[in-house]
């Protein structure tokens, strides 16, 4: 009797032992198997990576302004531990290089023992033939080949290009989404940072299985490295080369634009710098860079704005002949001064009586103080901005910074104060707090050029094999009349053709230069220089602007102008 | 029955056969010839075993009602002969080296405890041929079979191997449970071995500790005690429903798993074959006990009955306290899987247990 009860109980407790085991099973192998399975995998997978190289890039002709050094790196396999004294003592008498310095490397590079330690890297391609042979004797050595950036041409076209550095913190928590990862090489300004994504290589390696003792057993799968597809700029090179060569030291910037496509074929800064210090990590050029006060690093054509002076007097003339404040035949006497309300405002000379097409030729300020004072410091504020003035370009580099352009709407809301003829008469003559960049002056003398077309500037023509040229917006067409332009260009091409114009410095040119000069009274220091004009005159080819940061008179930057045309001529460009 | 002998037959070659395969695919990439052949000693082993299974189905188990001392002074003297070689060599250890083969007394004690204890509780008054074990007092009914089973257990647990001990313990339990012997005492006896565990954990050795506290929390010592357990999870969690296939367990075959083809080889199975094969196996396992405790339901035979449920009850306790700790859900001590696990006294005592099942089941109708 208790006999039959008790027999029963072992029954069920050997199924219950039994249903145990298998709860057990089940949590372990299908309720947690996918997380056993990564820590299984995590145990005896460990990957190898292997670089490729990032996309070139090319002027529009498809000559490499940027490419790929294959350098050489120096790694161990440290497998069996015993005979890395022995190994490092070879390398260190083939590399010539101290046994020490790569006992350390190997120290502080070491990971685990599947892993290759890099011990030397950037070595010439003599000692890496030789290590090669040596690695028939000792085949835990592993000589790397590794792309690096390369500047085939030192610091041309260096704002344009940017640099490649380690990836900082800002740029990883804004990209890491994108798969960037720490220790990532991305692009630092221009095209470099801009096109990163298209430019990046994708790393490929090998993943290969270890056992506990993290010794590799097989190979389990191999994924070739895919290059970074390259970027063909619209820049050409050899007007790069006039156009920096020109500015020969000077503080400030070239922009050579198609007027009608508005692909940007040069641009030139200066300070510049060689990106390729970031490459080998030469820690105080790069901190002298980042300390420079006169700021190496910026792209002055884009991301500095400055005042446009008697550049902007296109504007307001145009302005002016629209709103039909002045006509062709209207004409003002240059006495060397006149009175806005109480304030006595000079000009620069005495020209005398001045028509419209005199008053560009000779930059006579009086002529636009009377213009820009019938048109009102809204009417010229709004001209400017319809001419691309005040707000970016939308062109590609990164840091472009939009200028200013001041009006009394904004000076009673932001600074609560009157806007007072004055203030009119000096943003007449582009002075006040009126800003502008080079490349925003390249293009609205572009509509001039043109014939009344805002073109949308641009630098990269194809990224891979995909031509940008097609997605580019269309041309924007300033609804203005055509005798606007028509007059305007003529006191364009009066400023080189006059006598007494202020950029008769180019009339002995073969080409017909038309363009306008300015100069920029700045706070402290000398003036800024401007030159913004277009040539062929009578079929335009070229925008092009130069300015100098306290370069002096305007016409300093019309000898830079005159230097690059010459040389643009000498070479058959035009 | 012929039925029982051919069921307990066809499942225990069937497991023994994972087992082998198991083996194979945890040694067969280690260099050297002794880890070459290991899956061939193995099926040697498999093979002896069969033999002696095939013996023991004709063998009369009465007969071991006349050996059970003989047996049982046997048992206590090879464990007394590891014990002292223990002292000499001054180093533990758990087997005898015979002439080509370790031979691990430990296996043997546990069938000769049972043989003894089924004897001691299944003899019958001269008088009215009723079970003497109803009347035993507590003298005779728990202490003197406890001071029995203590003698062999000492020695096993001193070896020092505390699994094959406690086994002892726990089959003795279960044991006196299945007689007539009052249940107060029984309960008395539970009570007397668990009140003084804490007292207990003094005698433990520090790698015994260390066990016990890896068994709490794995993650204390990750690359020590903890490391087997850690390993064995994940291998058996990485298997999934289908596991990883033959020969194709990472966590085996590449060593990540430490005593892939003793202890653990449940992981180096489960891994393989994963949830499905795994269930399967279990559940091959519990038709052996089943088969058994169907055996000892039906015999008529009071020695006979105790038997059978100690072989059954061995079997399935080793079973469970194995794959568990596999899992991690016991703490580890050192017992191997019946029929899976590497080692040739396991497979022997294993096979030789099973072939006294089926002689139990084949002398039925005699008695």
């Amino acid at each position: 009797m208790s006999f039959m009860e008790r027999k029963n109980i072992f029954n069920i407790l050997v199924i219950l032992l039994f249903g145990v085991l298998c709860a057990g099973l089940v949590n372990l192998e299908l309720l947690q198997g996918r997380k056993f399975r990564r820590l299984s995998d995590s145990n005896c997978i460990r990957l190898i990576e292997q670089a490729g190289a990032r996309g070139n890039i090319l002027d529009r002709n498809g000559q490499v302004i940027v490419d790929n050094m294959i350098s050489y790196d120096v790694l161990v396999l440290p497998q069996e531990l015993s005979r890395i004294d022995h190994v490092l003592g070879e390398v260190s008498r083939i590399l010539d290089v101290d046994a020490g310095s790569l006992k350390a490397a190997f120290k502080n590079n070491f990971f685990s023992s599947s892993i290759p330690v890099t011990i030397a890297s950037n070595i010439d391609l003599s000692k890496a033939i030789l290590l090669g042979e040596y690695k028939i004797e000792e085949p835990s050595i592993i000589v790397q080949p590794r792309p690096l950036r390369h500047y085939p041409y030192g610091p041309l076209a260096c704002h344009v290009i940017g640099y490649v550095n380690q990836i900082d913190r800002w740029r990883l928590t804004k990209l890491e989404d994108y798969g960037y990862k720490t220790k990532d090489i991305v692009g630092f300004g221009g095209v470099e940072e801009r096109y990163d994504y298209y430019l990046r290589q994708e790393e490929g390696g090998l993943s290969v299985e270890v056992n506990h003792r993290g010794k590799f057993t097989r190979v389990l799968g191999f994924e070739p490295p895919k290059n970074g597809k390259d970027i063909k700029l619209t820049m050409e090179l050899g007007l790069q080369k006039i156009a920096e060569e020109a500015l020969s030291g000077r503080k400030g910037s070239v922009v050579l634009m198609d007027p009608v496509s508005g692909e940007v074929l040069a641009m030139a800064n200066y300070p510049n710098f060689d990106p390729s210090v970031f490459v080998n990590k030469r820690a105080r050029s790069i901190s002298a860079l980042f300390n420079n006060p006169d700021a190496p690093l910026i792209n002055r054509a884009i991301s500095s704005s400055y005042p446009p002076a008697s550049v902007f007097k296109l504007v307001v003339a145009s302005a002016a002949l629209e709103l039909k404040k002045i006509n062709a035949s209207t004409t003002v006497i240059c006495k060397g001064w006149t009175m806005v309300g109480k304030r006595k405002f000079s000009c620069w000379d005495v020209h005398g009586r001045q028509d419209i097409i005199e008053a560009i030729a000779h930059s006579c300020d009086i002529f636009f103080y009377k213009a820009g004072l019938l048109l009102g410091g809204q009417n010229i504020h709004d001209y400017a901005l319809k001419f691309g003035f005040g707000k970016a370009t939308g062109f590609e580099l990164p840091y472009e910074t939009s200028g200013f352009i001041p009006s009394p709407l904004w000076r009673s809301l932001n600074k609560f104060q009157g806007w007072f003829d004055g203030d009119t008469a000096n943003l007449s003559i582009g002075q006040g707090d009126c800003l502008v960049t080079p490349l925003q002056i390249t293009v609205m003398t572009a509509a001039f050029a043109n014939g009344g077309y805002l073109p949308d500037p641009h630098i990269v023509k194809a990224v891979g094999e995909l031509d940008l040229t097609a997605r580019k917006k269309r041309s924007l067409r300033l609804p203005f009349k055509k005798s606007t332009f028509e007059l305007v260009r003529r006191g364009m091409r009066s400023v080189v053709s006059a006598p007494k114009g202020t950029g008769s410095a180019l009339s002995s040119l073969p080409v017909k230069v038309a363009g306008k000069t300015g100069t920029a009274q700045v706070s402290r220091g000398a003036t800024h220089a401007w030159f913004a004009g277009f040539f062929p005159y009578e079929k335009p080819k070229y925008v092009i602007c130069v300015f100098l940061e306290n370069g002096g008179p305007g016409h300093a930057a019309t000898l830079v102008a005159r230097r690059i045309i010459e040389e643009m001529n000498k070479q058959g460009a035009i | 029955m012929r039925s029982s002998f051919f069921r307990i037959l066809v499942l225990a070659l069937l497991i023994a056969c994972l087992g082998v395969m198991s083996i194979y695919s945890s040694t067969y990439q280690k260099e050297g010839a002794l880890w070459q052949d290991i899956y061939k000693r193995q099926i040697l082993w498999l093979a002896i075993g069969l033999i002696c299974f095939l013996l023991m189905s004709q063998f009369n188990y009465r007969r071991l009602w006349d050996m059970n001392y003989l047996l049982y002074a046997l048992a206590v003297f090879f464990l007394f002969l590891v014990f002292v070689l223990g002292i000499i060599r001054l180093g533990a250890q758990r087997w005898l080296r015979f002439a080509w083969f370790n031979f691990q007394p430990s296996e043997f004690a546990k069938l000769a405890v049972i043989i003894f204890l089924a004897r001691y509780f299944s003899r019958k008054s001269a008088e009215d041929i009723s079970l003497l074990s109803g009347k035993f007092g507590i003298f005779k009914g728990i202490i003197l079979p406890f001071i029995f089973v203590s003698v062999p257990m000492f020695l096993i647990i001193e070896q020092p191997d505390l699994g094959s001990g406690l086994m002892l313990l726990l089959v003795f339990v279960s044991l006196l449970y299945l007689t007539d012997v009052r249940l107060k005492y029984i309960f008395t006896l539970m009570a007397l071995l668990v009140l003084p565990v804490p007292f207990f954990w003094h005698f433990l050795r520090d790698y015994q500790k260390q066990r016990l506290l890896v068994f709490m929390n794995p993650n204390i010592d990750p690359l020590g005690a903890g490391y087997t357990v850690i390993q064995s999870r994940i291998a058996i969690g990485s298997g999934g429903f289908f596991g990883k296939g033959w020969l194709s367990g990472t966590q085996s075959q590449l060593y990540f798993l430490p005593e892939s083809h003793t202890d653990f080889i449940f992981a180096t199975f489960s891994e393989q074959w994963g949830f499905l094969g795994s269930v399967l196996l279990l559940l091959m396992y519990y038709l052996i006990v089943r088969q058994g405790f169907i055996i000892a339901q039906r015999t008529q035979d009071s020695f006979g009955r105790l038997l059978a449920y100690g072989i059954s009850l061995l079997f399935a306790l080793q079973v469970f306290i194995n794959i568990a700790m596999n899992m991690g859900l016991a703490p580890v001590v050192g017992l191997p899987l019946p029929l899976m696990s590497y080692g040739g006294s396991s497979v022997l005592i294993t096979f030789i247990a099973l072939g006294i099942l089926v002689n139990i089941d084949r002398r039925r109708s005699v008695f």
